[in-house]
């Protein structure tokens, strides 16, 4: 990955772009680039976090426990209409 | 996941107890829902089941856990689109008596003819008959808890 910023083009909605001048008006942001990169960079680090809990759960889960779980909810699944079964 | 002759398997719908299951995090409620995502099947989350789930049970971590969710590769959510839709679910609450939260749920399922995957076999048993078209359900359990109590 380049260590350059990749130029990008983008459409926000106008009381997000309002907010994103709002903070550079207020010093709170150097620029709106750097308020865009400050909430993608939130969002990733949520989704990491989502996903980080994620794996932990399913380390602790029983595979046995699942796996007769899943076995029962497929046997539903083979007992439905073909209507709720494919598209 | 294909089914007869290629076919795509229908979605399913997730219903409130199932993200509650995964807001609390569930590791089996978890698992289970990650292979059927790993298999290719679709699973449609609607939004107010989401609200709902959050009703009941607030915090950083159930929010992260629900975005978790969506974020696997065939989870989608189901918005509560416009005017019409919100009619639509108006019109279930009424009939059904269900809270707008599981009510979204069958709306959806009952507008896609999916079948809503749960927790709770005893509320869909008793609402299934409550729409024109019958709502199926697909009850998460294990047999082997189920036997022993």
């Amino acid at each position: 990955m380049s260590e350059r910023n990749a130029e990008v083009t983008v459409t926000i909605a106008p009381h997000l772009a309002a907010y994103a001048e709002r903070l550079v008006a207020a010093g709170t942001a150097p620029t709106i680039s750097a308020v865009i990169n400050d909430a993608l960079e939130a969002q990733r680090r949520r989704d990491l976090e989502a996903r980080r809990l994620w794996k932990e759960a399913a380390e602790h889960a029983d595979p046995d426990a699942v796996a007769r779980m899943r076995s029962h909810a497929d046997a539903q699944i083979a007992d439905l209409p073909a209507s709720h079964r494919y598209r | 996941m294909s089914g007869e002759g290629g076919a795509v398997p229908a979605p399913l719908i997730l219903d409130v107890s199932v993200l509650i299951a995964v807001a609390r995090g569930d590791a089996r409620v978890m698992e289970l829902i990650q292979g059927y995502d790993a298999d290719g099947q679709p699973l449609i989350i609607p939004a107010l089941a989401i609200t709902g789930a959050l009703h009941d049970i607030s915090g950083r971590d159930a929010e992260a856990m629900l975005r978790g969710l969506e974020r696997l590769d065939n989870t989608m959510t189901a918005p509560l689109r416009d005017a019409e839709q919100a009619a639509h679910l108006a019109a279930v609450i009424s009939r059904t008596g269900l809270s707008p939260w599981d009510a979204h749920v069958a709306a959806v399922a009952d507008a896609s003819v999916c079948a809503i995957l749960t927790l709770d076999a005893r509320k869909w048993r008793e609402h299934s008959g409550d729409l024109d078209d019958r709502l199926y359900f697909i009850e998460i359990s294990d047999p082997e808890e189920t036997d022993r109590h």
